[in-house]
């Protein structure tokens, strides 16, 4: 083996306790949302057990659902809030593709993903990458909650007009959610892969930096 | 013509009188002391005039009314109002027919109830549907033009119905779709006769219309879930249900959501209501909810027997897939490449870590 180069790190402060407090009870409360939903759309062959020793299965589940839902849309409220005014690195202008500095970042972590270079993309927040699919999943979040509210109250006045007037009719809406759901199966796939490899990959701790707030960058890398 | 002669029935029994002026105060969600002013405006002499227009329809929505069954509820309807035109009642027919709709509405002008059966055809100038060489459009526009008030009967009328399902060649649309001013939307296939004499009741009693949801529809009638009124519920939330038609749990009468029901999301008072004055409706014989009040339900609400609706978008080469499909299928997908990915990886190193090898050999 060559000699190890030496490489001095240092350790950035990027996210605030609102954004990790954000991302946890996002990240459980999907979870939750995604296993009870499965249930909701097709609950397996119960029938024989449930008459065996009832249990209330469907409502339990539901209701499992609606408290996520809650938390999940409290979650999704802070951080639509923290990308107009968070710290720089939770801004929408710091990972969104609106610009050619983060255009070109864009392209570079692209390329990183695709083993096209071994040039890791050193950001202290998002790369633009995952910055633009977390974007859209928070933009699917939100129809997510529209039409879950929808669904949950039929009877409330304004939240049925909003409904007919987005969707046409509550089977619409059940129908995007339904739809909608594979892409949260799909994202927490993803995302958990990427963050698992990009651990492996570069040493900026992000596991552990989504408790702490933390990652390291190395000493000599200026973000440009 | 006053009225339609052969139907004038005599002798609608008072009890059956009370019994019907009952229910409709309960569907109208009043309590029963309203009852005696129900009765009142229906025994009053003064009987509002209708003109009942035929478009495009199958006519279920007159024949469910008429149910010649169960006779007196459609003898009240008829004793309540004053039919001035209805094509499929009336004797005359052709020339005659035309002169009597010309009459009706020159007599009754701004004083009548237009009630539209049937969807209102739009594409090409709506030649599709014409009655005596005049188009839908035309004479709904006309007549809804001179009326008091208007009633889209069932849901051809009210959302275009089965005509107006993909890729509905017609173009055919509901009633107040192409009127400028409110039409009252009594949707069903076919609608509960009861939600329309209590929607025509409350007109008569209370001088103006009943509230309205934003489909317009009248929320005493349609302002529910199915499935929050439904006997089968409890069934519903212990997670027992039936898996076929015949099963063991149909037999037992469990919830139908997993052969189809559209109870969920499906806006009307059938479970309360029901049919046929014998206390029956669709999910309390064992079929579930198709959603036939609820706008394009021929398009959304079909497969009958699936929750929700197939939508086919075509996925590459000109094949046609299913959404739920394509979602089952991404995420498999996303597992493969995840796994290519992180397999490519391994490889990526190997290769780099045998070609240092090689260098480190050359060079030594
Ligand atoms: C990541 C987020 C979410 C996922 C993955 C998810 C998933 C699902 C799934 C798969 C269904 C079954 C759909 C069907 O087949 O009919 C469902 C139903 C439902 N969800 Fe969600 N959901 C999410 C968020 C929400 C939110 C934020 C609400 C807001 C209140 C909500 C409320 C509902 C309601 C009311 C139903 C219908 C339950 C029923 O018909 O009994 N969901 N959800
Ligand atoms: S039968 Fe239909 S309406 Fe009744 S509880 Fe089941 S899903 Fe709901
Ligand atoms: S139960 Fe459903 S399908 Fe049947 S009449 Fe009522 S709304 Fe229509």
């Amino acid at each position: 083996m060559a000699k190890k180069k030496e490489i001095l790190y240092r350790r950035v402060f990027v996210w605030s306790w609102a954004l990790r407090i954000f991302h946890w009870t996002f990240a459980l409360s999907c979870a939750v949302l995604i296993l009870t939903g499965i249930y909701i759309h097709y609950p397996p062959i119960t029938t024989k057990w449930a008459e065996f020793k009832p249990q209330y299965l469907m409502g339990t589940l539901r209701y499992y659902h609606f408290t996520a839902a809650y938390f999940f849309m409290a979650a999704l409220a802070v951080r639509l809030y923290l990308l107009f005014f968070g710290n720089r690195y939770e801004r929408f202008t710091d990972f969104l593709p609106i610009n050619r500095r983060n255009l070109r970042s864009f392209w570079r972590s692209l390329k990183f993903y695709l083993y096209l270079t071994d040039e890791h993309e050193w950001r202290m927040g998002h790369t633009v990458l995952a910055g633009t699919i977390y974007f859209l999943l928070f933009l699917a979040a939100v129809v997510m909650s529209i039409t879950g509210l929808y669904l949950l109250y039929p009877d409330i006045s304004w939240i049925s007009k909003m409904g007919v007037a987005l969707f046409g009719s509550a089977q619409m809406a059940r129908f995007i959610h339904y739809i909608l759901h594979w892409c949260f199966i799909f994202f927490v796939i993803v995302h958990l892969y990427i963050a698992i490899w990009n651990d492996f990959k570069a040493p900026e701790a992000i596991i552990s930096g989504a408790f702490s707030g933390s990652k390291f960058m190395p000493a000599d890398v200026k973000e440009d | 013509m006053s009225r339609i002669p052969f139907l004038r029935m005599e002798g609608l029994s008072r009890r059956d009188f009370l019994k019907i002026c009952t229910i409709a105060t309960a569907t109208m969600g009043l309590p029963v002391e309203m009852v005696d002013k129900v009765a009142a405006a229906v025994k009053s002499p003064e009987r509002p005039p209708v003109i009942w227009l035929h478009f495009m329809e199958c006519t279920g929505c007159t024949e469910s009314l008429l149910r010649s069954s169960h006779p007196p509820l459609a003898r009240l309807i008829l004793e309540l109002i004053s039919l001035e035109y209805h094509e499929t009642l009336m004797s005359g027919a052709g020339k005659q027919a035309e002169e009597a709709l010309k009459k009706a509405l020159e007599k009754y002008k701004g004083k009548f109830i237009c009630v539209v059966e049937g969807g209102i055809s739009t594409k090409d100038g709506g030649i599709y549907c014409k009655i005596g060489g005049r188009t839908a459009l035309e004479i709904v526009k006309e007549v809804a033009s001179e009326a008091a008030a208007v009633i889209a009967i069932g849901t051809c009328a009210a959302f275009g119905g089965v005509q107006a399902a993909h890729p509905n060649p017609t173009g055919a649309v509901g009633v107040g779709q192409v009127l400028d001013r409110p039409v009252i939307n009594i949707p069903g296939c076919p609608p509960n006769p009861y939600n329309f004499l209590s929607t025509v009741l409350y007109i008569l009693t209370f001088k103006h219309p009943p509230e309205l949801d934003e489909l317009s529809r009248p929320k005493f009638a349609y302002g529910r879930r199915i499935h929050d009124h439904c006997e089968r519920r409890p069934h519903f939330d212990e997670g027992r249900f039936v898996e076929a038609f015949g099963d063991p749990a149909h037999q037992k009468g469990y919830c139908l959501y997993k052969v189809g029901c559209k109870g969920p999301v499906t806006y009307s008072n059938c479970s309360v209501v029901r049919f046929c004055d014998v206390g029956a409706w669709p999910v309390g014989v064992g079929h579930p909810c198709i959603g036939c009040t609820e706008p394009n339900f021929w398009d959304r609400m079909t497969p009958f027997y699936e929750h929700l609706p197939k939508i086919y978008i075509p996925a590459g080469g000109g094949i046609r897939a299913e959404a739920e499909k394509v979602g089952k299928v991404a995420v498999g997908g996303a597992a493969a490449v995840v796994a290519a990915h992180a397999a490519a990886g391994v490889i990526k190193k190997a290769v780099k870590s045998f070609g240092r090898k090689g260098n480190q050999e050359s060079e030594e």
